[in-house]
């Protein structure tokens, strides 16, 4: 039976005329990457269901706008900017890629808004769903950043640092290690195939410096410092956005790939070095199962940092995802979710930065973490168009890299925000909720019952937050 | 009829009046599109290879357009926004406190 149909197979082949076999190839490339795009929306209604799970009653409509309207500033900036910021600034600032000229000149032409290929156009069918696939990484990245500052940042700031990180900076640092062609790649072998630290590590570090600017909510610390926990107002709905996070994952892991299905092997990573699609759909499994097992022992059980674990986990074997054997991923994920734990209790009691959903350790942390993994367990692998050995220094070279481009950028952008008074809205908005004041409606139907809300001291009991709270306004008011 | 605007590229192929539809695979409008790579509104209709050096003014204008609309967009989120908030702020702080005022009403968990 088998021999039948490969005998079939054959004889199609061989009556098809090449132009035609190359034809359906670019089709089928087109058709994979819409699906990738129409999947990937999974992530950002995952993104705004955990969120508006995380937050207090009284931020909902906000929380859920914010996420929505990402799609709004993101789409347009990244259609303008982004795209040109990937095509043309592969060989760095100066460019120290001569090897590569050719190849770049190529990707810049088409990233140019008025590009010809980059409207409707008869023979090119890839460039416009690439571009959109990429659109897609660019939403998620600024989504990353948008839990940390929940319940307390306006939203034109946030929709003006959105813009920045998913149209500028995400995609510059992925032009210089996340291409083919760019001088991190063809130079030092720097390989982060899924991007662990190009889009999450990156989108970490420039969400902590947004944070060291907008500050914690008010009450999130005693007068001693000590963190107290704001409970969030449907943990169930966290849960069940993490998982819609998860499914869109899959799809974003896929089009991470570049298929060319009439080529030995039919795939290849973003560096154009061969895998194939089920090498990385198996260690995103693997990278889950591993990351909840972590979190959960890490975190005791805790149901948040369980399932935050999962995706700490797969973010941490995302750079070698095309390489990894499974066991290895399996065991990375494990370990790396529960550093994670560590590091976000850590972010949050030590270093007193008010992250609401711990985004800075669960994707930067682990986005970093996982770009070093690369360096210690894949090293030797030829990334991109020069064939370069990856290597433990091209990762420290790419973490070296990222942190301050992520970090200094949200940092300085933010400060900007803060000293014009257009950062953070004003204590009396916050204390009253941000749905109130800016949406003029509490989310919930009359008919559920509001009730009263509570926090949870540094010392574990359980209080009425309203005179908690409205204490610490009265502090934030005198000062 | 006249068009309005004529926005499509000069490659695509325009035939005066109706013509009547056949049986033929040929009846179907790509025999117009055949000189067309780029075929957009304003786009320019180039052949394959001329990407990104085929732009015409009119669609420059229109990028360009949407690059100012775009960052007014922004411009007017900012402005729109701290004016709601800082006549929130205001409002409140006309209205003559007492020691009997209940806290501002919050909506709780």
């Amino acid at each position: 039976m088998l021999d039948f149909v490969i005998a079939q197979v054959d004889n199609l082949q061989d009556a098809a005329p090449l132009e035609g076999l190359t034809r359906d190839s670019i089709i089928l490339g087109e058709q994979y990457y819409f699906f990738t795009v129409v999947l990937m929306w999974l992530i950002h209604v995952g993104f705004m269901t955990y969120e508006a799970g995380v937050v207090r009653r009284k931020n909902v409509m906000a929380t859920a706008m914010k996420n929505i309207l990402t799609i709004a500033v993101v789409t347009p900036t990244f259609y303008y900017i982004g795209w040109w910021v990937y095509g043309c600034n592969q060989p760095g600032f100066p460019p120290i890629t001569p090897n590569s000229t050719d190849f770049s000149v190529l990707q810049c032409q088409s990233g140019i808004p008025w590009a010809d290929s980059f409207g409707p156009n008869l023979t090119n069918n890839i460039n416009l769903v690439f571009f959109l696939a990429f659109l897609l990484f660019s939403w998620t990245t600024a989504s990353i950043m948008s839990g940390a500052l929940l319940e307390r940042v306006r939203l034109s700031a946030y929709l003006v640092l959105a813009c920045l990180l998913g149209s500028v900076v995400w995609i510059l640092d992925a032009a210089w290690g996340w291409s083919a062609g760019g001088w991190m790649t063809v130079r030092f072998g720097f390989h982060d195939s899924i991007a662990s630290g190009v889009v999450h590590g990156v989108a970490g570090a420039f969400t902590l410096g947004v944070l060291f600017n907008l500050g914690p909510r008010i009450g999130k610390y005693t007068r001693d410092g000590l963190a107290r926990a704001f409970r969030p107002h449907d943990l169930h709905r966290t849960l069940l956005g993490l998982m819609l996070i998860f499914t869109g994952f899959y799809a974003f892991y896929a089009a991470c790939l570049v298929i060319s299905s009439t080529a030995f092997p039919g795939w290849a990573n973003i560096y154009l070095s061969p895998t194939t699609l089920g090498t990385i759909a198996m260690i995103i499994t693997f990278g889950f199962a591993g990351g909840f097992t972590g979190g959960y022992f890490a975190s005791r059980g805790d149901p948040f940092w369980t399932v935050s674990g999962g995706l700490a986990g797969v973010i941490s074997v995302s750079a070698g995802a095309d390489v990894y054997a499974p066991t290895l991923g399996y065991l990375i994920a494990m370990a790396s979710a529960a550093m994670v734990v560590y590091a976000g209790n850590w972010i949050e009691k030590k270093m007193r930065v008010d992250d609401v959903v711990g985004a800075v350790a669960v994707h930067g942390v682990a986005g970093f973490l996982g770009v070093l993994w690369v360096g210690v367990f894949a090293a030797g692998y030829p990334t991109g168009i020069n064939n370069v050995d990856s290597s433990l220094w091209g990762q420290l070279l790419g973490i070296a890299t990222f942190l301050p481009l992520g970090f200094l950028t949200g940092w300085f952008a933010s400060w900007v925000l803060k000293k014009l008074n257009l950062l953070r809205v004003p204590p009396e908005v916050e204390l009253e909720g941000l749905d109130v004041v800016e949406y003029h409606q509490d989310l919930y139907l009359p008919e559920v019952a509001v009730v009263s809300e509570r926090l949870i001291e540094p010392d574990g009991t359980i209080v009425e937050a309203d005179a908690v709270i409205a204490e610490a306004h009265s502090e934030v008011i005198r000062r | 009829m006249p068009l309005l605007i004529d926005s499509a590229p000069d490659c695509i192929v325009h035939r005066e009046g109706a013509t009547p539809a056949d049986d033929s695979l040929d009846f179907i409008l790509q025999d117009r599109y055949a000189d067309c790579a780029g075929f957009g509104t304003f786009m320019p209709g180039s052949t394959y290879g001329e990407d990104g050096s085929s732009a015409e003014t009119l669609y420059y204008i229109l990028t360009w357009l949407g690059i100012v609309v775009t960052v007014l967009v922004l411009i007017a989120w900012i402005v729109y926004e701290n004016r709601q908030l800082v006549g929130h702020v205001t409002r409140l702080s006309r209205r003559p406190a007492g020691p009997d005022d209940p806290p501002p009403p919050q909506p709780g968990i």
